[in-house]
């Protein structure tokens, strides 16, 4: 019986996530989680202080870990072990939450993917979405700060939306007026916020579709992956759209990155044994 | 006299200018756009108002000799007198504002503590006011919200603490009555405060006050003289919630084209690179406009950009020029998207990357798309005139000059340090043609 323990850590650009797994024999058990806003602190301090967090809560001493993957922003983690590439984490994470997906859609602070994978979380295809932070999650958080609204709040108020206020996409930084016009134009909150929600969807159902998703369930993961708003309006936009794909949330959703990074570690470091046993042999 | 006057309200202040029957600039005035343009436009016209009066001042008491050589201390002491004047009683109307939210907000049992407080952050707010306008004091910002805020936020810390009352207790009573404040128009009282400010100006300055009459009589004559608003055009982001009919509204390319044509008269083609937009127009030699682009409502490649970028590096926007001329290094900035050159900016800090450098680069980048903007919209020809809040920045002018150098050769780039008032300058120009070349009259006036 062969024991790995590993540590993935996603450093995105909003947030660091941070995940402790212990692997027996291919099972992964995950033993320990810890998720950071940075806002505007050094994120390599923040990675130092998750790897800190996750040891505290599994127990375990730093020299019990075999591997400590990145990802994400992740390549300058001093005492990382390895990196890897974040769609491939966010595939093999998504896969672990939820078995049987055919895509993960990731919703980050400033990028948005979406990532055809098959069951063992292998990464058939994917694509982003394009140097423009409109959509974001950093450009929905500031649409909320701007409307006073709190972001446990934004999903409750965009469902209760009877009329949604229809915009096409709205630049991130100028989006302040443009609340500010929607407002005084007298557009109540929540359909400000399920128009804002409906044209982000869209986008996210465009880019479903070119990569070729047709059917099946797509994970959302990422920060935004809890708005409930954003979900349902996901799942109107594929109707709309004619796209025969469930769309799905899970409440650790956020950790896909940081998981898939965990297990990959776990996998590079029982093939890295392979080899130099059969090396040894 | 008959007065011409055009409003420019943009996304972030509202500038307003004055011309006289001559074409003859007599003022101008600016104000924040806040979310209330009709007030915006309503004190950015009388800022300029007041501004044309001192101009009139300057005028009348030019041409009696009265002042000889002391002029121009005279009429600095006499605006600064009046603008104390000014903010005194817009500190009293905001301590009552102040006092009234208090009695709605819900502070329990603070609250009799919290009013003793405010009560002495005002007193001591009065106290300092002189200071704020004594000769030679640097304002940061001449609107009311960013003075008073900025006293407010450091007595209302000492006073608090002091108390022992909660310091966010005061800021909020301050966000909840500060709008409210900056919102009303003080119209009728500006006679009053010249009138004031005229007496305090012969107390700080004895020697013309022995001449007393001399120096009164041409002000209060210009006091008397009614400045009679003949026709109102606006323009800008905000025209169409202007409180105008649409014959008073001219798009602000047409008043940006124009303007830069009254400014520099050889004006070919304009950029403009304001808050929220760039424009690139071209002019023919009456300064109608030919053709023009602006860029998509997006932030990269206008003003709110460097906006963005000082507040990512808790900086205030008037930094960022004279840290990026220090850089001696190209960086090439690679995101387009200003969130994006946000995260890019860290990105390259942490990397080792040096601020000034990192600067540079960003203005190269606003400069850059600018330059796509000019080239759809015919590229430059001489003389090219580059108006908007950006041209009064020294690294994008320099950036400017350099691509403008590379793509076009040498020509003639006019900046006017006044160039954010090239809008509303057109816009008067605009107004001034409807009465005196096509002879409309003012009853269209709303």
């Amino acid at each position: 019986m062969t024991t790995i323990h590993t540590i993935g850590i996603d450093i995105g650009s909003g947030a660091v996530k941070s995940t402790l797994f212990r692997v027996t024999d291919g099972r992964p058990e995950w033993l320990a989680k810890r998720v950071e806003r940075i806002r505007r602190r050094d994120p390599m301090t923040l990675a130092q202080e998750g790897l800190d967090s996750v040891l505290a809560e599994s127990g375990l001493a730093a020299n019990d870990i075999d591997y400590i993957a990145t990802t994400g922003e992740g390549e300058n983690v001093k005492f990382a072990t390895g990196h890897f590439y974040s769609m491939t984490t966010h595939a093999r994470g998504g896969v672990f939450l939820h078995p049987g997906i055919s895509a993960v859609v990731d919703i980050g602070a400033l990028n948005g993917r979406a990532i055809f994978v098959d069951e063992r979380g292998k990464v058939l295809a994917y694509k982003m979405t394009s140097q423009c932070a409109s959509g974001s999650g950093q450009f929905l958080e500031n649409i909320a700060r701007y409307l006073g609204v709190a972001v446990e709040e934004i999903g409750p108020l965009s469902q209760s939306s009877k009329n949604p206020e229809k915009c096409s996409s709205i630049c991130a930084v100028l989006a302040e007026t443009d609340v500010i016009n929607m407002v005084s134009r007298g557009i109540a909150t929540p359909d400000v916020l399920k128009g804002i929600h409906l044209s982000m969807a869209s986008r996210i159902v465009k880019l479903l579709k070119v990569t070729g998703i047709k059917q099946g369930v797509a994970l959302i993961t990422g920060g935004l992956a809890l708005d409930s708003g954003l979900l349902a309006a996901i799942q109107e936009e594929m109707v709309n759209e004619k796209v025969s794909v469930t769309a799905l949330s899970h409440p650790d959703s956020i950790y896909a990155g940081a998981i898939g990074a965990a297990l990959w570690g776990a996998f590079r470091h029982a093939k890295l044994n392979e080899l130099q046993q059969r090396a040894a042999a | 006299m008959r007065c011409f006057i055009g409003i420019d309200l943009g996304s972030t202040t509202t500038k307003a200018v004055v011309i006289d029957e001559q074409q003859n600039i007599l003022g101008r005035g600016i104000t924040n756009s806040r979310s209330n343009y009709d007030t915006a436009a309503a004190i950015a016209k009388q800022e300029a108002l007041v501004n044309s009066r001192f101009h009139l001042f300057r005028q009348a008491l030019g041409s009696t000799q009265a002042l000889n050589g002391a002029l121009d201390g005279f009429i600095g002491q006499l605006e600064r007198d009046f603008r104390s004047e000014q903010y005194l009683e817009q500190l009293a109307d905001l301590e009552q504002t102040c006092q009234r939210s208090l009695a709605s907000a819900h502070f329990g049992d603070a609250t009799q503590a919290v009013g003793v407080t405010l009560t002495e952050v005002f007193r001591r707010l009065t106290a300092e006011a002189p200071t704020l306008f004594a000769p030679g004091a640097n304002r940061k910002s001449d609107f009311f919200r960013d003075i008073a805020g900025s006293q407010y936020l450091a007595t209302g810390e000492t006073v608090s603490k002091e108390a022992g009352t909660r310091y966010d207790f005061l800021l909020n009573v301050f966000d909840r009555s500060i709008i409210e404040v900056e919102n009303r128009v003080y119209g009728d009282s500006i006679r009053r405060h010249l009138l004031a400010a005229l007496e305090r100006t012969f107390v700080a300055l004895p020697d013309t006050a022995q001449r007393r009459t001399q120096v009164e009589a041409p002000i209060k004559g210009i006091l008397d003289t009614e400045l009679e608003e003949a026709y109102v055009v606006g323009t800008g982001y905000g025209r169409a919630r202007l409180p105008f009919s649409k014959e008073h509204v001219r798009s602000e390319i047409l008043c940006h084209g124009l303007g830069a044509h009254v400014m520099y008269p050889g004006t070919a083609t304009v950029l403009d690179i304001g808050g929220q937009d760039t424009k690139a127009i071209q002019v023919d030699p009456a300064g109608i406009v030919e053709s023009f682009q602006m860029n998509d409502r997006c932030a990269a490649g206008c003003g709110r950009y460097l906006g963005y970028i000082a507040d990512e590096m808790n900086m205030g926007l008037h930094e960022l020029g004279p840290m990026a001329m220090k850089s001696t290094k190209t960086i090439r900035i690679n995101s387009t998207c200003t969130v994006f050159a946000g995260a890019e900016l860290r990105d390259r800090l942490s990397l080792g990357d040096k601020r000034e450098d990192i600067m540079a680069g960003l203005h190269r980048a606003i400069i850059l798309r600018a330059m796509s903007i000019l080239a759809r919209s015919g590229g430059i020809r001489d003389q090219f005139t580059f108006t908007g809040g950006v041209a009064k920045n020294e690294a994008a002018v320099k950036a400017l000059k350099e691509l403008v150098k590379e793509n076009y050769g040498e020509l003639t780039l006019n900046i006017d340090p006044d160039s954010i008032y090239t809008g509303a300058l057109g816009g008067a120009t605009f107004a001034w043609r409807a009465v005196v070349e096509d002879g409309k009259n003012i009853e269209a006036r709303v």
